[in-house]
């Protein structure tokens, strides 16, 4: 018997709206539909009205989880019109909180995933793990949430040498719990049954639809912005880039949790190797020639695109901004095909959707 | 210090661009779109060719080609999005419907040309 089961766009289980029409034969689905829009804000729209000030401010505010990349890359396209070069210190402060971002991030993907399979210790105990990520966040910036930690030409912030520190101490007694989360990952069967073979994305799906981030390097695709385009001072990292080739929610699983090593070897040379000097170029207020830039940045989720356009005056003239969901959403009917419906929410999750981010 | 190279194209180009692309194997990163001040579609098609991003601007039409055949599901909401945000038409694009606008959106991208002024007026109204 064929059915359509509509899901969202407002649903317990979903943490942010989106609508998905699942078409099922039985149990299964054989075909879907996805729709995103429930959290369009307008806020391109909004930069048009804003300087370069004003729109860190509200670009930050963009995502709540990646709100260090938004002003990141947006400096960043800024810094590229005016020709600026930021310091080599502002650059690995930069490095450390999109680090610190990446591995709150990949936490909370992990939780949340052992929540939707109904793994609720496991969930527990990675947001337990993820606080201190929270806390390091807090201790450099000051919050928790919004770092605020970018201005045009560098970093607003510097680091103590007791706050360098003290990041190393909680980054090395962060890797006893997450080796926990790595070895339950990698072992337990409950996980593996949920996961391994499920929302299968092929190599040729990923790259039709343009997959990114983990998702995409999931299914083979070696994208990672931070080694094929480095930024940032990020060639100045030994850091591996991960690919796979499990094409599946487990492969997605694998990819953040060797991230998340990847992530702290980093941010440990960064700690450790931070040059002195200035933090940024000490502009008070960026006076931004006419032009446009093309900007990339890696994300947690994927790479992350802005494309700004400055006509000379005080305000923006277009800031066009792309999120890794906004390639990942529309791989998602191709992971649906041939599951039951029963995973649907689990492989809707593994691309770890930013539906805030992506209406924007 | 990383910077954007634009190369302007002509209407002619886009498809027969995005077909070479494709048969290097390079990914189509992102397609951007703006109005310019002289009230002038600018789309702006960025490949990513071996790890550099090449960024390609077509300026000046109404109509353009869509490159879904071609590009499939990495260009579709691409080309939607662009539709729904300024005056411009893809030709072959097949929509599936809104994107990011409210159900009753009446399918003319008029967003990045109505001053905000005014989008703000007609949601108090509303």
């Amino acid at each position: 018997m064929s059915y359509i089961v509509p899901i969202g766009p407002y649903h317990p289980s979903l943490e942010e709206p989106i609508h998905v029409k699942l078409y099922t034969d039985g149990e299964i689905i054989t075909d879907s539909d996805v729709f995103i829009g429930y959290n369009h804000r307008g806020i391109e729209k909004l930069t048009t009205e804003r300087n370069p000030i004003q729109t860190i401010t509200l670009v930050e505010r963009v995502c709540g989880i990646c709100s260090h990349s938004h002003p990141f890359t947006y400096c960043r396209a800024l810094e590229e019109i005016a020709g600026m070069e930021v310091p080599k210190r502002g650059q690995y402060i930069r490095v450390i909180i999109a680090e610190l971002e990446r591995l709150h991030s990949h936490f909370l993907w992990l939780g949340l995933a052992a929540h939707i399979i109904g793994f609720d210790s496991l969930f527990m105990y990675t947001f337990s793990a993820r606080e201190n990520v929270m806390d390091m966040l807090e201790m450099l910036s000051g919050n928790r949430v919004n770092y605020a930690m970018n201005i045009v030409g560098g970093a607003r912030r510097d680091f103590s040498k007791e706050q360098l520190d003290n990041l190393l101490k909680m980054i090395n007694d962060l890797k006893e719990p997450f080796g926990k989360v790595l070895d339950i990952y990698a072992n337990d069967k409950t996980i593996a049954l949920r996961t391994k073979g499920v929302g299968v994305l092929t190599k040729d799906d990923a790259f039709i639809f343009g997959a990114v981030g983990p998702t995409g390097r999931a299914s083979s695709q070696s994208d990672d912005v931070r080694k094929v385009d480095p930024y940032s001072s990020y060639e100045d990292f030994n850091f591996k880039s991960i690919s796979v080739d499990n094409c599946d929610v487990f492969g997605r699983a694998v990819v953040r949790l060797l991230e998340v090593e990847e992530s702290f070897k980093i941010i440990e040379q960064a700690a450790k190797n931070i040059p002195y000097g200035p933090i940024n170029l000490g502009v008070k207020i960026p006076k931004i020639p006419a032009g446009e830039s093309f900007v990339r940045t890696e994300a947690p989720r994927g790479e992350l695109t802005y494309y700004v356009v400055y006509g000379g005056g005080p305000n923006n003239y277009r800031v066009n901004i792309h999120v890794p969901t906004f390639k990942n959403a529309a791989a998602v009917p191709a992971m649906l095909k041939n599951n039951t419906v029963a995973d649907a929410g689990l492989i809707v999750a593994s691309i770890d959707p930013c539906f805030s981010c992506l209406d924007r | 210090m990383h910077k954007t190279n634009i190369t302007n194209i002509t209407k002619e180009e886009v498809v027969t661009l995005a077909e070479k692309m494709l048969s290097k194997g390079s990914r189509l990163v992102i397609m951007n779109g703006y109005v310019d001040t002289e009230g002038k579609n600018s789309i702006v098609y960025n490949y990513d060719v071996e790890g550099r991003v090449e960024t390609y601007i077509c300026r000046g039409y109404e109509k353009l080609p869509s490159i879904t055949p071609i590009y499939k599901g990495s260009a579709q909401w691409c080309e939607e999005e662009i539709c729904e945000m300024m005056p411009i038409e893809f030709q072959g694009l097949n929509k599936s419907g809104r994107l990011f606008l409210p159900d009753d959106f009446d399918g003319t991208g008029q967003i990045l040309v109505t001053p905000l002024a005014e989008l703000k007026k007609n949601n108090k109204e509303e």
